[in-house]
């Protein structure tokens, strides 16, 4: 089975977060890129199909040059072949059109993305991709079955304590769900040589795609701002024992 | 009806999910300051119970899909017949929730219709004639107003509890069928079972006290210590999902919207950020307080006592003066 996964650079901390001209975007200066937490996870289960029925496993990120490092993670971890397209996306349905036109260059079975990114926090990605490819999704994937040559069985959550078993023909793509498989320590030795790999790079225009059909569309930013709190907060100072005095005071009162 | 407010229900086995009410109250607001009508639509097979359900719940018409293919149809039909009652009807815009349900249909919706959507939004607001949303960013640490041009139409997935659901005053909705073809949607996968959780011997959502832990925590071994405050309180642990995805907790442990709903007297959230999946399992509390070292964590927004402090400072002190509370009541 031929796997492509679709991993992300996040940033774990940002700063100096502005509107750029234009309000189409958002510039920050991003610190320790990391490969998004759900996408690691779609990472793990990808690497656990292909042990259990072979094939193989191509991941694949769009961002700029630093990305490269997510990818030598996902090499190290045990995917096959690794694919940088180079762009610089935040509209997840723009994202959506870019690793579409990528993965029409590629050959698979099945596409595994995470459910949503934490910078964005749209969840959008990947069924924007499975659309533009008109391929059968599911989103908030926690077990996936083969079971059979074009088919596989999935479950997904749906929330309130309920999931749903559903078969999808193949090729698919699945959104896949946080804690789906464990996660796999990748030891430094490991990490090194997976730097040694080739890393395939794919340019917008090796996609075919122009710059206006991936400009954000039908919205633009008006504002940033730490969250607004409702004004019922009230915050405890103090040393350890005389917040811990007060909260139990305002503890008992509803007790 | 020409340009209106449309929500899009969710029920289940004859029940409207609450968070359908959350989108009609907020989609009352948003027709009545641009004046114009309120309309939801409901899809599902023998939807008389759902429609008796909705029909006085405050929207002006009620549009409906009814077709034994919807009995167990999956996200990809649902989002192909909303779409194609989205394209009939023209509204200004389309409220969804954004419960599971609906963070599987809206990005499809949007794809069909090649409209603008806002997911995991907190607000939708009128101004100056425009709808502007509020959503969160970088794990919610900053929230972005974004304006939506009249492109579209627009969608708008509002996150469960971040609008009251509000009674609105009752008026009788007209109910009008929408016709799709449902022999011209593909339908490719096929929904083989829906499973309920079995019910669990810890049931946190019977708990009037509950201490509940997220990453901050850092360690599993640290966990005996969040225990312990539960004990001390009389009530019981919970945790946020990370906790439950790494092994540290068994599931039935998890609040959040895919994990339990709680609405407990009490709620302690020691190291949780306060995402909107885990705000909202929790946010009808009585009373919270939060624990966390970062000032802009998203759980604050709905905390009543927050301490910005390292939980395991403030976690031991607590424990101990409940304790001592305790004793204090038994002499
Ligand atoms: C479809 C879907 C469904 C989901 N369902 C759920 C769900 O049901 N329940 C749920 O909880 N999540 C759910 N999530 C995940 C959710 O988006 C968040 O990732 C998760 O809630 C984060 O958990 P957390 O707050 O424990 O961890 P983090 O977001 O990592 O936050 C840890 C917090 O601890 C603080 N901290 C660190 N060290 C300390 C210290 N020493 N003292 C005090 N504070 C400290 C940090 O400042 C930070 O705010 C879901 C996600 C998706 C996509
Ligand atoms: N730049 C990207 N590179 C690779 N995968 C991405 C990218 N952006 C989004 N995705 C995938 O789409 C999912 C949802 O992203 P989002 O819609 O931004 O929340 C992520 O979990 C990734 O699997």
């Amino acid at each position: 089975m031929k796997i492509v996964v679709c991993c992300k650079g996040v940033p774990g901390t940002v700063a100096d977060v502005k509107i750029a001209p234009g309000g189409k975007a958002v510039q920050y200066q991003g610190q320790f890129l990391t490969m998004n937490e759900c996408d690691e996870y779609a990472l793990e289960e990808a690497i656990a199909l292909k042990r259990a029925h072979g094939g193989e496993v191509t991941v694949l990120t769009m961002g700029s040059i630093t990305t490269q490092d997510i990818l030598y993670l996902a090499l190290a971890k045990g995917a096959d072949k690794a694919i940088r397209i180079d762009a610089q996306i935040q509209d997840s349905q723009a994202a959506g059109t870019v690793l579409a036109a990528a993965l029409r260059k590629l050959e698979y079975d099945l596409v595994l993305t995470g459910t949503q990114s934490r910078d964005t926090l749209s969840g959008l990605a990947g069924i924007a991709t499975a659309e533009r490819l008109e391929m059968p999704f599911a989103f908030a994937v926690t077990q996936v079955e083969v079971d059979g040559d074009k088919t596989i069985k999935i479950r997904k959550e749906l929330g309130g304590g309920r999931f749903a078993d559903v078969r999808l023909p193949l090729p698919a793509l699945l959104c896949v769900q946080t804690g789906i498989q464990p996660l796999t320590y990748v030891p430094p030795a490991r990490m090194l040589r997976a730097r040694q790999q080739a890393l395939r790079s794919f340019s917008l225009s090796d996609l075919g795609l122009a710059e206006q059909q991936i400009v954000p569309q039908g919205y633009h930013f008006l504002n940033i701002f730490p969250p607004e709190r409702t004004g019922q907060a009230q915050f405890l100072e103090g040393s350890a024992g005389e917040v811990a005095a007060a909260l139990l005071g305002k503890i008992k009162e509803v007790l | 009806m020409q340009s209106s407010i449309l929500v899009i229900t969710e029920h289940w086995n004859g029940q409207v999910d609450g968070i359908t009410y959350q989108m009609l109250a907020k989609g009352r607001q948003l027709a009545d300051s641009l004046g114009i009508g309120l309309a939801a639509l409901v899809l599902g097979y023998r939807l008389d119970g759902v429609i008796a359900a909705l029909q006085e719940k405050g929207m002006d018409v009620l549009l409906v899909v009814d077709h034994a293919q919807l009995a167990q149809a999956g996200a990809e039909v649902q989002a192909s017949v909303i779409a194609e009652a989205v394209r009939q009807m023209q509204p200004r815009l389309v409220l969804i929730g954004y419960s599971l349900v609906g963070m599987e249909l809206a990005p499809a919706i949007a794809a069909k219709l090649g409209a603008p959507v806002m997911t995991n939004c907190v607000n939708a607001e009128i101004i100056d004639g425009a709808a502007v949303v509020t959503r969160p960013l970088f794990d919610g640490t900053l929230h972005a107003k974004i304006a939506l041009e009249d492109k579209g139409p627009p969608l708008v997935a509002v996150q469960r509890g971040a609008t009251p659901s509000v009674q609105l005053p009752p008026r009788t909705a007209s109910v009008q069928p929408v016709s799709v073809d449902m022999g011209s949607i593909p339908v490719r996968s096929e929904v083989l079972e829906v499973i309920e959780e079995p019910v669990s011997d810890v049931d946190i959502a019977k708990a009037d006290i509950i201490v509940s832990v997220g990453r901050g925590i850092g360690d599993k071994e640290k966990i005996p210590m969040i225990e312990e405050l539960a004990q001390a309180l009389g009530g019981l642990m919970a945790c946020s999902r990370p906790l439950v995805d790494l092994g540290w907790l068994p599931r039935e442990r998890q609040v959040g919207a895919s994990g339990k709903s709680v609405s407990p007297k009490l709620y302690v959230a020691c190291g949780i950020s306060g995402a909107s999946q885990h705000l909202s399992g929790m946010s009808d509390s009585r009373m919270i307080v939060a624990i966390n070292k970062d000032p802009n964590a998203p759980i604050f927004q709905v905390a009543h006592y927050g301490v910005v402090a390292d939980l395991f400072e403030i976690v031991p002190a607590l424990t101990e003066e409940a304790k001592k509370a305790k004793g204090e009541v038994a002499s």
